[in-house]
Formats: structure tokens, C-alpha cells, sequence
């Protein structure tokens, strides 16, 4: 498992990516002997949290959270999937059971973008097209689906685990990483960091939906899943590593920034940055950027401290 | 060109509301003048400017804030609402329970928002989705003033962000609340003197800016 989490931190191929993200995740035992057996087993059981809770979305006690959650299912990307009534059932019941068993987050706008990359990853082990979007997923056998829908939910509830103090209340871990962010970023690029600060610019302004989202807003939904291939191979890749990530990210626009003279302009720019076309060579780039900030910056916090 | 005389305002304005009733549909018909059914979910704050000219010799420029409808319970909004000069609140006139939130939300907004005179930021009520044909709450017009009254809003509107329904007018009700509070910040204007402003043939039903 080592060795694959050193292949694999710079980027997975396509093939093998929905076994690699399994072993990686932790869903997957490294044995291959126990990995089917693990595998039925894990379905049975999220199929029996089905059996046992879905039938509560409507109580009075669910019925916000699951109002939330399908309210929320038709607002995310990418379209093509979303529009699809079977994939609305699969998000909305993962979500829900998700949800109801993690009383102390609940559901918090932003996890269900967190299904996608999973869901779309999963998919491709049974499809030969190109692009998941032009796919008609109702035309996958019931099990299949039912299958994808499983591994999705574990998967999912694993990256969670790691994560979880972003999403309870008041999103502490939000709050604390916006915080760690802006002192990294000051050390990093004093100057960017005097910018922003002189135009009143407010890291938690732009980077609240960097850490909710992990950056899945900022960057087409094929890059995400370049920089989970990394993130699930990097110890603590999707809280610690994470932030590197996101120092590098801004700092990746420092020329721009540096332009934008006024507190307007800035913001709207931070908020709407052109990765449209955005590729694997971005992402390695800013993987590697990110890299070296760990190792200069982590590894000796005050180094560079004046 | 910029006239010699012309004074330029800057305004923060803030849009509030339960989660999907078209917060950020509202301001994009209003910034960008388009609309899609499949805005994705705001998370924590978004963004947009717009500028408006106001009179001959008035340039507003409104910075508009769009909220995530999740954010009364993370406790963020203090941060948001900082130096804000007034508000829109929103709700879905399709859903109830959005209704009923907006008593929720004025009270978060007012408890954490003072006005340099200590009034309370002026704000208005947004009935959005009024297109929809499903007008629950709006078959009573006078009960809505008095609801406005009663829970201290400058005035309500019908809105539609799909058909571009009282959008710009709702903006003006406030923008011209916001102006008078500036100008007199002691005695802030009364809701009942405001004139009528009105030269649009749509439907309006803002009590503020229709009483006489």
C-alpha cells in the first residue's frame, strides 16, 4: 500500500483508478483475498442503513435535512449528471443516510459536491466512453448502480472522517484553516498578502469555499480528481496537505492580484478564477508548488518568521 | 466621462434568506440580466457589483453580497454583515417554511447590525418566485405591510428572477431608504413619507413606496 501511495501521488490512470482509490481510501483491505468479501459486506450493510432510515426522510425530525439535501442535489455540477432523476436518487439517499448518521454535522452545504468525484470515478469502471457526461447512467444494470452507490457512500464517509470539524457547528475547522491559510500565505508572499490586506480583502471571503468545497468549485470537476489521486496518497492529504494546496493556488495568481487595484475587482476575481481550461499539467504544476511549501514552510514554521 | 460635479456613493447591501429561494438568481438577473434555473449552491459568500446613475449628478455603486442560505447556523454572518448599509431578505412565496425564516433572519441581521445613528440597517422583504403561480402567502396584500411594519422592513416586493419581475425596483425602494438615512442620520425617514417612484408598467407591491 506504500508503494501505491507513492505511484500514485503523482496522478493514477484512469484504469485502475476506481481500485486505487478503494485500497487508498482505507474502504479496501490491502489483501486480496479479503477484498470481495469485505465488499459485500460493506454494501450489505449501507444497504440495511437504507432499509432502516431512508423511510424517516419525511418525519418531522429529517424532513429539513433531507429538504436541504434535495433542494441542493439539483445545484450541482456537472449538468449532465445531475439531470438525471436516477442520479438525483443515488446523491439524495447517500446524503441522507449520511447525514442522519453523523448527527453532530448533519448535512452542510458543500458535502454533496463531495460525492461526485467518487461517483464519477466509479462509474468509469463500468463505462468505455470518453466522457462520463453525454453517459446514460439508468442504462447500467440496477446491481452495478447499486454497487457504485455503496462504494460511493463509504468512500465518501472515509475522506469525511478526516475532515469532520469543518462541518460541525460554527465549521470550526473551516474558520481554523481560512486562519492557518492567511498566516502561511504571509510568510510565503508578503507581498500578495500586503495587497489583499491593504484593499481590505478578507482570506474568508474567498477561501471559506476553498476549504468547504476543497477546492472542487475553483477547478473543472477532471482536475479535482487529479488532486484527489494525490490528496488519498499524501497522510492527511485532504485537511493538512490541503492548505499547501491552497497557498500555492493563490499564490499561482500573484501577477494578477498584484494588478487588481481595488477591493471590487479583487474579490470578483478571487471568486471567479479562469481555470476553465485547466488541465492534469496545472494540477501536477501546482501539486509540486504545493510540495515544496510543506517541506520549506511545515517542516520549520519559523524559519522564515521575522 | 465623469461629470465634474458628480458625487459617487458606495453602498454594501447585503441578500439574505432561507437556502434556495434565488438569492443568487436575483442578482444575477440584476447584474447580469439572465437567469438560469441551475445556479449552484452558494457557499459562504459570493460577490457582485453593480452600478447604477442614479440621478444627474449621482453615480450608486451597490456591492451586493449573496449569503449562503445555510449560513444563519454557522455562526458566520457576523462577519458577513459588517458594515453593510442595508439588506434585502428573500424568501420563496412556492415554500412556507421560507416565510416564516424571515423573522429569523431580520432578528440575526438586527441583533449583529447597527447603523452608525443606532437604527437598525434598512431593509427589504423580497417575495420571490411570484412567477410560479403558487402565491400562498401573497393573496393578502394588506397583511404583508402589516407583517413590514411589524418586523421593521422599509418595504416588500413581488419579485421574479426568472421573468425580471420588480428586481430593479426593489433595489431602488432601498437604495432610496439608504440615501435618505444618510442625508438626515439622526431622523431617519419614515416608510409612510416616502414618495411614490415608480415608472415601470409591471406589477409593484412595495407598501413603502406606494403609500401616499
Amino acid at each position: 500500500i506504500d508503494e501505491l501511495r507513492k505511484l500514485s501521488w503523482s496522478g493514477i490512470p484512469k484504469r485502475v483508478r476506481p481500485v486505487a482509490w478503494k485500497l487508498l481510501s482505507g474502504y479496501l483491505p490491502a489483501n486480496v483475498d479479503r477484498r470481495d468479501s469485505t465488499l459485500q459486506r460493506k454494501r450489505k450493510e449501507y444497504f440495511a442503513f437504507v432499509e432502516q432510515y431512508y423511510d424517516s426522510r419525511n418525519d418531522e425530525s429529517h424532513q429539513d435535512t433531507y429538504r436541504q439535501i434535495h433542494i441542493d442535489i439539483p445545484r450541482m455540477s456537472p449538468e449532465v449528471l445531475r439531470l438525471q432523476p436516477k442520479v438525483t436518487e443515488i446523491f439524495e439517499r447517500i446524503l441522507f443516510i449520511w447525514a442522519i448518521r453523523h448527527p453532530a454535522s448533519g448535512y452542510v452545504q458543500g458535502i454533496n459536491d463531495l460525492v461526485t468525484p467518487f461517483f464519477v470515478v466509479f462509474i468509469c469502471e463500468y463505462i468505455e466512453e470518453e466522457e462520463v457526461e453525454n453517459f446514460d447512467v439508468s442504462s447500467l444494470p440496477e446491481e452495478v448502480l447499486q454497487n457504485i452507490e455503496a462504494d460511493s457512500y463509504w468512500c465518501m464517509s472515509k475522506l469525511l472522517d478526516g475532515i469532520q470539524d469543518n462541518y460541525t457547528f460554527a465549521q470550526p475547522g473551516i474558520q481554523k484553516k481560512v486562519k492557518m491559510l492567511e498566516e502561511l500565505v504571509s510568510r510565503i508572499d508578503e507581498q500578495v498578502h500586503r495587497h489583499l490586506d491593504q484593499h481590505e480583502v478578507k482570506y474568508l471571503q474567498f477561501a471559506f469555499r476553498w476549504m468547504n468545497n476543497l477546492l472542487m468549485r475553483e477547478v473543472p470537476l477532471r482536475c479535482t480528481i487529479r488532486l484527489w489521486d494525490t490528496y488519498q496518497s499524501e497522510p492527511e492529504g485532504f485537511s493538512h496537505f490541503h492548505l499547501y494546496v491552497c497557498a500555492a493556488f493563490l499564490v499561482r495568481w500573484r501577477k494578477e492580484i498584484l494588478e487588481e487595484k481595488d477591493f471590487q475587482e479583487l474579490l470578483i476575481f478571487l471568486q471567479n478564477l479562469p481555470t476553465v481550461h485547466w488541465g492534469n499539467e496545472d494540477i501536477s504544476v501546482l501539486l509540486a508548488e504545493a510540495y515544496r511549501l510543506k517541506f520549506a514552510f511545515a517542516d520549520a514554521p519559523n524559519h522564515y518568521k521575522k | 466621462m465623469q461629470k465634474h460635479n458628480q458625487k459617487e456613493h458606495l453602498y454594501k447591501l447585503l441578500v439574505i434568506g432561507d437556502l434556495g429561494v434565488g438569492k443568487t438568481s436575483i442578482i444575477k438577473r440584476y447584474v447580469h440580466q439572465n437567469f438560469s434555473p441551475h445556479y449552484r449552491a452558494t457557499i459562504g459568500v459570493d460577490f457582485a457589483l453593480k452600478v447604477l446613475n442614479w440621478d444627474a449628478e449621482t453615480v450608486v455603486r451597490l456591492q451586493l453580497w449573496d449569503i449562503a442560505g445555510q449560513e444563519r447556523f454557522g455562526n458566520m454572518t457576523r462577519v458577513y454583515y459588517r458594515e453593510a448599509m442595508g439588506a434585502f431578505i428573500v424568501f420563496d412565496v412556492t415554500r412556507p417554511a421560507t416565510f416564516e425564516a424571515v423573522t429569523k433572519w431580520k432578528e440575526d441581521l438586527d441583533s449583529k447590525l447597527i447603523l452608525p445613528n443606532g437604527k437598525p440597517v434598512p431593509a427589504v422583504l423580497l417575495a420571490n418566485k411570484c412567477d410560479q403561480g403558487i402565491d400562498v402567502l401573497m393573496n393578502n396584500g394588506i397583511k404583508m405591510d402589516q407583517f413590514c411594519k411589524e418586523n421593521g422592513f422599509v418595504g416588500w416586493f413581488e419579485t421574479s428572477a426568472k421573468e425580471n419581475i420588480n428586481i430593479n425596483e426593489a433595489s431602488r425602494c432601498l437604495v432610496k431608504h439608504i440615501i435618505a438615512s444618510e442625508s438626515d442620520p439622526i431622523q431617519s425617514v419614515e416608510p409612510d413619507i416616502i414618495k411614490p417612484h415608480l415608472n415601470s408598467s409591471k406589477i409593484v407591491s412595495c407598501s413603502a413606496c406606494f403609500k401616499s
